[in-house]
């Protein structure tokens, strides 16, 4: 008999009774910049390799409630597998905020609160976004608390398969708006779902880690909607939650009354290039590095010149990786991240591409790359550095040293510079008018009545011309025959619920068959297709223009 | 939609592959490989299992082998169909019909003309079987069958009628699957004793599932790493949920989840080459366990495999509760049938004054006053006092006017229970005792060291198939029920398994 109050029933107390008015101005515009990065990390990993894949799985579920796939105008997919699919594309280039203690909090909450969202009969209001999102944020940062080895990178789980499905669970549970007892049953049912290990970081399947916590935690909301419960002390147990942990000292959460959220007192790290954390402190102590060589009179050419290059970094296993051979790996790569800043003055998107990544020039500059890890330098993203010492062959060094990145919680990125980030991952996807809307919205988005228009600008995409049946049209069409199906049928769609916003599929010189063509027989050429333009304009059909 | 194709092994000693076609959705898209696999450049653990699974053969199955897996599909199936009755079931098969369109590709167990997604099928029928704890045990410690014949009998279903698999092929791929299990187990010491923090059906299981649906589907080998690889991020959940209705959905989910990952492996996904192996700093499937010694697995084309399920037999479950509850009851029975003896016939909690039982120090089988039928299934006090009153406990014993008996209440005020040093919680070497001390001050005591179900004294051919007509009776007409033993007991002889997956519904 329990004669305590159970930390998991005072969870489920509070994702049920936590409301709009708890919401401070702090946590409103701290997750609403979380929300527009998420959403522009989201855009431009639509484009990844990893997320078709998964797109392409999940597109064998079919749903009578359509949840929106982002950056496609598109039929949607069954709200779990959107969620997933959506969480897939924000973790997919590494490219989402990250908390402390160590995990990746908006990607498995955005993705479940926006597919959950569309499928409910009533729409909710900005403020209830904000809301159900926050307590998603809320209950990772608790369950975070619980162990110390979280406040250390980590070494066995990785943390979004852990508290990401628990945050998912909570953030859906509360727009779904289940009773104290069944949150307390979806977090127990969502702690079934946890739980990835780390070994499959820098591989494909780390972005799935991301998709599955925000499909599985909403899929564990739906369960406990339904009646089917779990243990209701999982939280409280060794045995439960606490299996994920080493060492675990689980506390309740403060009742509502006095309730303060983990957010106003510890900001996210928002990244400024598609890598593991860790990098951003790599990069821009290299950077200082070379400013020094720059300064003693050395040009760009003097790179040859360069004897070693010393990287003092805490310890990390995964993040230690000499000669990536995939993205992935060179996402997790301290070396290829500081031979790519030296090289380039800079670590961007384009770094990690094939291009850039197989050079070899970063090849040779790689062997010079020795790792040291000093005892003072932990390997937490709170007290984490960074040393690079450049030894040229003539014997001077240039030394540069980062303590914290722009981009760290500690000196977040100015407004200016996260809506620079996401206009440039949103429009590798977007319309300007569609980057530019979303901007607004989120801007403003506590006022909002119908958070719908998100989803709506979501969808305003800049399709590139395809033509013939090229690996190309395949790129173009890459959503599969549905999609011109949609463009065959409804040469306008998607209206907004009252506003002035109007989105234009339109096709031309398609054949008749084609309604009943099949998207291998697309990609065969046997369709007849001769070639798919499809723009995006506003307000007036008479403007179209075909690209 | 996805034109498809599918490969599967033939029934050959040559490694001869056809390539199936298939106008289903689901399917992945397959690169037909060479037949001769080149090795891998580096030997690692994770490699060699993907070797493994995607070379082994039906060649390779011996006659105890066969024998062995028929008697855990037979079962698995009775108890999945008797397990779709189930309130636990309804929920996860509700879930699935409006969270997801109509798909009318998988057969869902027990229900005529219910059809789902692969995966989805593979979940509801995954959870069916588990729901009422009924499904067959192996050690180390896991519920091997659950997690694999739902899987499989799913994928057989997505493939064209043209191109089923053989029964043979099924038998391969389900021993691919229960062998992996078995593998994987034996790479920790704490995995031989009844588990305290994972439930291994969620760990073990979602792997076997993943290596089965890989085997089956004819993944290269490098595919079938990248399969258990990815299966490895989708696995594990805590023992906590064990006795509530979330524990039927580890199995569901091992099922669908193995499913999935092969699936994802066949489209070309990848993960880590390293997941097995024990790498220091990064867990791997090594996050699952306290201590883990990973061993290659290599098939030796000429030499055969010697299968685990040869050396270490199954233990089938006589009723629907945790297999260490069948120490306690056959304890307790002897007991009752002595009361019986002395009380003409009846036996009533007024004549006990005490019951005393020593079994193994396991928290979440120790439940003084179980409230509901899944927290029944795991509690030795609960199965004791039953077997006491009764003489045996059955499927009914959980309904839940036996659970609220007055008598059995009054029976269990007087339970108390020890663990003794030399009765491990192990389902190797435990055993059950049950003292029961009576009014006048007589002492009547049982003890069951290897219960009959037990791989050390296992049911015979005719009680498993009185235990499946009574399971699969449940919600098949009789006909069918025997044209099922039929299809089972021929299996490895039917060319097409059409027939099987035509009868469970």
């Amino acid at each position: 008999m329990m004669l305590r109050k159970s930390v998991t029933r005072s969870f489920g107390a509070a994702i049920s009774g936590l409301d709009r008015s708890h919401l401070t101005d702090g946590v409103i515009s701290r997750s609403k910049r979380m929300m527009l990065d998420t959403l522009g990390v989201g855009l431009i990993g639509t484009r990844t390799n990893v997320y078709h894949k998964a797109l392409r799985y999940s597109q064998s579920f079919a749903s009578r409630d359509q949840s929106q796939v982002w950056g496609s105008a598109e039929k949607g997919l069954p709200a779990q597998y959107a969620a997933f699919v959506n969480g897939v594309a924000v973790h997919s280039m590494d490219f989402d905020d990250t908390w402390h203690p160590a995990t990746h909090p908006s990607g498995a909450i955005l993705p479940a609160v926006l597919a959950l969202a569309q499928v409910l009969p009533q729409q909710p209001t900005g403020l209830d976004l904000l809301l159900a999102f926050n307590v998603g944020i809320e209950v990772q940062g608790r369950l975070l608390s619980f162990s110390r080895e979280a406040l250390n990178i980590p070494q066995r789980f990785h943390p979004p398969t852990v508290v990401g499905v628990m945050g998912s669970a909570a953030a859906s549970a509360k727009l779904l708006g289940l009773t104290p007892v069944q949150c307390t049953h979806a977090l127990a049912i969502a702690a079934s779902f946890a739980g990835s290990p780390l070994a499959n970081a820098a591989t494909q399947t780390k972005p799935l880690h991301m998709g599955n916590a925000a499909g599985r935690g909403l899929e564990a909301a739906r369960l406990a909607w339904m009646g089917l419960e779990g243990n209701p002390d999982v939280l409280d147990l060794e045995s439960g939650f606490g299996v994920f942990f080493t060492e675990y000292n689980p506390s309740e959460m403060a009742d509502v009354g006095g309730f303060k959220w983990a957010l106003e007192s510890q900001n996210v790290a928002v990244k400024l290039f598609p890598a593991h954390l860790g990098m951003h402190w790599v990069a821009e102590a290299t950077l200082a590095a070379k400013a020094e060589l720059g300064r003693g009179g050395e040009s760009d050419g003097r790179l040859d010149d360069i004897r070693s290059v010393t990287l003092r970094v805490p310890p990390s296993k995964y993040i230690d990786c000499p000669y990536p051979a995939t993205e992935h790996q060179a996402r997790h790569s301290y070396q290829f991240n500081a031979c790519s800043a030296l090289l380039d003055d800079r670590v961007t998107v384009e770094s990690f591409g094939d291009a850039l990544r197989n050079r070899p020039a970063l090849r040779e500059l790689l062997s010079k790359v020795r790792v040291e890890t000093p005892e003072d330098n932990h390997p937490s993203f709170d007290k984490m550095y960074c040393d690079v010492v450049i030894e040229m062959h003539c014997g001077k060094r240039f030394v540069g040293r980062c303590d914290t990145f722009y981009g760290h919680w500690r000196r977040p990125l100015s407004q200016e510079d996260l809506e620079g980030k996401f206009r440039a991952n949103a429009s590798t996807v977007l319309s300007s008018e569609g980057v530019e809307g979303i901007v607004d919205i989120v801007r403003n988005m506590e006022q909002a009545t119908d958070s719908s228009m998100l989803r709506l600008h979501l969808q305003m995409t800049t399709f590139i011309p395809v033509k013939g049946k090229s690996g190309e049209l395949q790129h173009g069409l890459h959503h599969g025959a549905d999609a011109i199906k949609d463009l065959m049928e409804r040469r306008v769609a998607h209206k907004s619920a009252g506003g002035d916003h109007f989105v234009f599929l339109v096709h031309v010189a398609l054949s008749d068959a084609l309604t009943h063509m099949r998207a291998a027989q697309l990609a065969d050429g046997r369709s007849g297709i001769r070639s798919v333009w499809v723009s995006v304009q506003r307000k007036k059909p008479s403007q179209l223009t075909l690209v | 939609m996805m034109i498809s194709k599918l490969q599967k092994t033939t029934r050959s000693v040559y490694t001869m592959r056809s390539v199936h076609r298939s106008a289903t959705n689901a399917l992945p898209t397959l690169v037909q490989h060479a037949v001769v696999e080149r090795p891998a450049p580096q030997e690692t653990v994770t490699a060699s299992f993907g070797r493994f699974i995607s070379g082994l053969g039906a060649e390779h199955l011996t006659p105890t082998v066969l024998q062995r897996s028929k008697r855990m599909v037979l079962d698995s199936l009775g108890v999945g169909l008797l397990g779709s009755t189930t309130e636990v079931f309804e929920l996860a098969l509700e879930h699935c019909q409006q969270m997801y369109a109509p798909d009318y590709i998988s057969s869902v167990y027990g229900r005529t003309g219910t059809k789902l997604s692969p995966t989805l099928a593979a979940f509801v029928n995954g959870v069916a079987v588990h729901s009422m704890d009924f499904d067959d045990t192996w050690h180390p410690a896991t519920h091997p069958s659950g997690a694999v014949l739902p899987a499989l009998l799913a994928v057989s279903d997505m493939m064209p009628p043209n191109r089923k698999p053989s029964g043979l092929d099924l038998l391969l791929a389900f021993n691919v699957g229960i062998e992996i299990q078995g593998r994987l187990m034996r790479f920790s010491n704490g995995a031989r004793n009844i588990p305290k923090r994972f439930h291994p059906p969620s760990v073990v299981g979602t792997m076997g599932s993943a290596a089965a649906c890989a085997n089956l589907l004819s993944l290269d080998p490098s595919q079938c790493s990248h399969a258990l690889a990815i299966a490895t991020s989708l696995a594990g959940a805590p023992m906590a949920n064990a006795a509530t209705q979330s524990k039927p959905l580890h199995i569901g989910n091992a099922s669908r989840l193995g499913m999935e990952a092969a699936l994802l492996a066949s489209r070309g996904l990848e993960a880590s080459p390293l997941i097995l192996d024990s790498v220091t700093g990064v867990a791997g499937f090594n996050a699952f366990y306290e201590d883990y010694m990973p061993l290659p697995l290599n098939l030796d084309k000429d030499k055969g495999h010697s299968f685990l399920i040869e050396v270490q037999d199954i233990a089938f479950k006589r009723f629907p509760a945790h297999l260490g509850m069948h120490w306690v009851v056959d304890a307790a029975a002897s007991v009752n049938k002595l009361l019986v003896g002395i009380h003409s016939g009846t036996v009533s909690a007024s004549q006990v004054k005490e019951i005393l039982l020593r079994v193994p120090r396991s928290k979440y089988i120790n439940r003084p006053f179980p409230e509901c039928e899944h927290q029944a299934r795991h509690s030795f006090q609960f199965n004791a006092c039953s077997a006491l009153l009764d003489g045996e406990v059955t499927t009914q014993s959980f309904t839940a006017d036996a659970i609220r008996r007055p008598e059995l209440a009054a029976l269990l005020s007087r339970v108390r229970v020890e663990h003794p040093a030399d009765n491990p919680a192990n389902f190797d070497r435990m055993y059950g005792e049950v003292q029961v001390t009576l009014d006048g001050g007589d002492v009547l005591s049982g003890r069951c060291d290897t219960f009959y179900g037990h791989w050390r004294n296992p049911l015979t051919n005719e009680s498993l198939r009185k235990k499946f007509r009574s399971n699969a009776g449940a919600v098949l007409p009789r006909k069918q029920v025997e044209d099922l033993i039929e299809a089972v007991e021929a299996l490895d002889d039917l060319q097409d398994c059409t027939p099987l997956l035509l009868q469970l519904q």
